[in-house]
């Protein structure tokens, strides 16, 4: 306990660390800002137009739906330039997931419900740089500044400082998270009451959003993990970011230049960063362009769907392969 | 007395693909008692810090077996480690710390009462500048930091290696005086250097080493005597007159520009008689007695050019496993 509380505190005093902070908070404040700038709260008469005008746009749904219905039935002869789905249920307003609201139609107004999701994939996405970044110059400064080595004559156990190092590194950002979430979603939602409207907040939206957020805070933790193992095993920050420069150029765009010139079926099956995505978004749908190639007449569907489960695993199973070698590798590796 | 570090027939070679295989230390042996204060010598790259660092289970030896204060090294380092205190050559620390947060941290991940940290500033002459940060601290603060850092435990066993790196004279004595003390109270000091003249002031113990292996050991008076081969420096009126007396007599002389340096003598008498009875008076009969730096250029110096490493012991204690007794000065004749 007495290694985590000074390895926290650490951690927090690092210059890095603090820098990192301070630029979410400027990104925080600038898009605070922008927002509060670019957003008014709408007057009774914007409001009822927009009521009317999202009215409006579900009423034509409607009568598009029926007359589709209606064509099907052969009660109504088509158009020249109708376009009609083969199942008419797909244009069933009844089955959307959402419907026009009065937030589509309102200008330069602020809509927490309608801003969240992308709001929150940002604050995500800073948060796994920042993990990974923080994760790798932690363990890497430490080893090549002599830091570590200081730390074991005072607790032989090579396993014990690198996992307590771990932990406070995962702890801490498990706390930062979720102060940062909180404060973001906080400052908004209180925007969209100020100076904006917070839209349809009911039904599965907070939920969804909470999952979203899970499946990003658990995303931030395994980027710190890799990023912490990778330096731990090439001792240096550096062998974090060239490693994933690396694994870019030479695998994400260059094998899968190699994969459409020899035809490979499903290459995208192989790049991590369809797991990422299925991971982050539930699922994702991807396309093979050499599934629907000649010889193949009729209907030809080449996608297939990856699934945040099988996402989780190659995340997962990679995170947990090179955070186990990293301790593997430490534990018998000479400190110098 | 008892044993606080004993090192047996360690070995360890380091593989690099630049540089290939190199053996940094080749069956070596120590054997440090309690309240020795106990200098370890050795050219650079002669396995010192390697020792040091297979000592304190930094570097894992191929070979050879090390205990610490009567534990097993490096599998039972742990439950003894409280009791060393030990820097390995120049210690880094975090530019952004100030001493004091950097001793209060490490007090705090080894569980020691943080009133040691002003106590142990104190001690080594940096309480007036213990909350500067480290950066502005010269090579001499920080190596001064780096020993305070050892001290914080209230170490039974103080293992230095270089301290005096980068401090100035006044610093240099203060080091001595802060060794002494400690070597006082009761403390065992294992010091590595490379000030030899530092070596002979503070230590009453030697280990000397040369590529990997002990080549003397023992209490510094007795390595030094052990190396003493009579000599006197001899001033007369007529020195050329002089040295044909004295060679006649069948001793060993050699003119030098306005005296001569007789070898072999153990009572001067000899020479005053010699040259007194014909009536050439003796005008300062001075002997010339080796010091720690002649002995270890000798050691570590005429072994590599000869290509031969003749191990000597000069004390009482019996040679571990594969070291050879020899007297001095038949060791001198091969040599020769």
């Amino acid at each position: 306990m007495n290694l985590v509380r000074a390895e926290l505190e650490r951690l927090a005093a690092r210059r890095f660390v603090q820098l990192m902070v301070v630029l979410l908070a400027a990104a925080f404040a600038v898009t605070v800002v922008t927002t509060l700038a670019g957003s008014h709260r709408p007057s009774p008469a914007e409001l009822s137009r927009a009521q009317a005008q999202a009215a409006e746009s579900v009423r034509e749904m409607e009568m598009t739906y029926d007359r589709c219905l209606r064509i099907r039935e052969g009660s109504l002869p088509p158009a020249e330039n109708d376009y009609l789905p083969r199942d008419c249920a797909q244009i069933d307003p009844a089955q959307l997931d959402e419907l026009p609201t009065a937030a589509d139609y309102l200008s330069g107004v602020f809509v927490f419900a309608k801003e969240a999701e992308p709001l929150l994939y940002f604050l995500i996405a800073f948060l796994t740089l920042f993990g990974f970044l923080v994760g790798a110059s932690y363990i890497g400064a430490d080893l090549n500044s002599g830091g570590v080595v200081n730390l074991l004559l005072w607790r032989p156990r090579r396993s014990t400082v690198l996992a307590a190092k771990l932990g406070t590194l995962l702890g801490g950002l498990v706390g930062l998270s979720v102060l940062a979430s909180v404060a973001y979603l906080g400052a908004f939602w209180l925007i969209g009451q100020a100076s904006g409207l917070v839209g349809r907040t009911g039904g599965d939206f907070w939920p969804s959003l909470a999952a979203i957020w899970g499946r990003g805070l658990v995303l931030v933790l395994l980027a710190a993990a890799l990023g912490f193992a990778v330096a731990t095993l090439g001792r240096l920050t550096s062998a974090a970011l060239g490693a994933v420069a690396a694994y870019v150029v030479v695998w994400e765009l260059g094998a899968r230049l190699v994969f459409q010139i020899l035809q490979v079926g499903r290459p995208d099956r192989y790049m991590l960063s369809s797991y990422l995505a299925a991971w982050l978004s539930g699922e994702v749908r991807l396309w093979d362009g050499n599934a629907c190639g000649p010889g193949i007449s009729g209907y030809c569907d080449g996608s297939y769907t990856v699934t945040w489960p099988s996402g989780l695993v190659v995340l997962l199973g990679l995170t947990g392969a090179l955070v186990a070698a990293a301790f593997t590798v430490f534990r018998r590796r000479d400190l110098m | 007395m008892s044993a606080v570090i004993e090192i047996a027939g360690l070995r360890k070679t380091f593989h690099s693909l630049r540089q290939g295989r190199r053996v940094a230390v080749d069956g070596f042996d120590m054997l440090v008692e309690a309240g020795q204060v106990h200098g370890f010598l050795g050219p650079n790259g002669s396995g010192k810090t390697t020792t040091l660092r297979a000592l304190l289970g930094l570097v894992r030896p191929d070979a050879g077996r090390m205990r610490v204060l009567g534990a097993d090294s490096p599998e039972r380092l742990p439950d003894v480690a409280g009791r060393v205190g030990a820097i390995v050559e120049s210690p880094q620390f975090f530019a952004n710390f100030t001493a004091h947060r950097t001793l209060r941290l490490l007090a705090v991940a080894g569980g020691v009462p943080t009133v040691r940290v002003d106590e142990v500033l104190e001690q080594v002459g940096l309480r007036d500048r213990g909350h500067e940060r480290v950066k502005g601290y010269s090579l001499g603060m920080k190596q001064r930091l780096a020993v305070a850092s050892a001290l914080l435990k209230n170490p039974e066993l103080l293992i230095l290696d270089e301290p005096a790196n980068g401090l100035d004279p006044a610093g240099i004595r203060e080091m001595r005086d802060l060794t002494r003390s400690l070597a006082e109270a009761g403390v065992t000091v294992l010091l590595s250097s490379h000030i030899l003249a530092e070596i002979q002031l503070i230590c009453d113990h030697v280990t000397i080493v040369s590529r990997g292996r002990r080549v003397a050991y023992g209490p510094v008076e007795e390595v030094l005597a052990g190396f003493d081969q009579h000599q006197w420096r001899v001033r007369v009126a007529d020195p050329e007159q002089a040295g044909d007396l004295l060679g006649r007599a069948g001793l060993s002389v050699t003119a030098g520009p306005d005296h001569l340096v007789v070898t072999g003598v153990e009572d001067p008498e000899t020479i005053s008689r010699t040259l007194g009875e014909q009536g050439v008076w003796v005008r300062e009969l001075v002997p010339l007695r080796p010091d720690l730096e002649s002995v270890f250029l000798e050691l570590t110096g005429d072994h590599e050019h000869m290509g031969v490493e003749v191990p000597r012991q000069v004390d009482g204690a019996p040679p571990s496993d594969g070291v050879i007794d020899l007297d001095v000065r038949e060791s001198r004749e091969v040599d020769a």
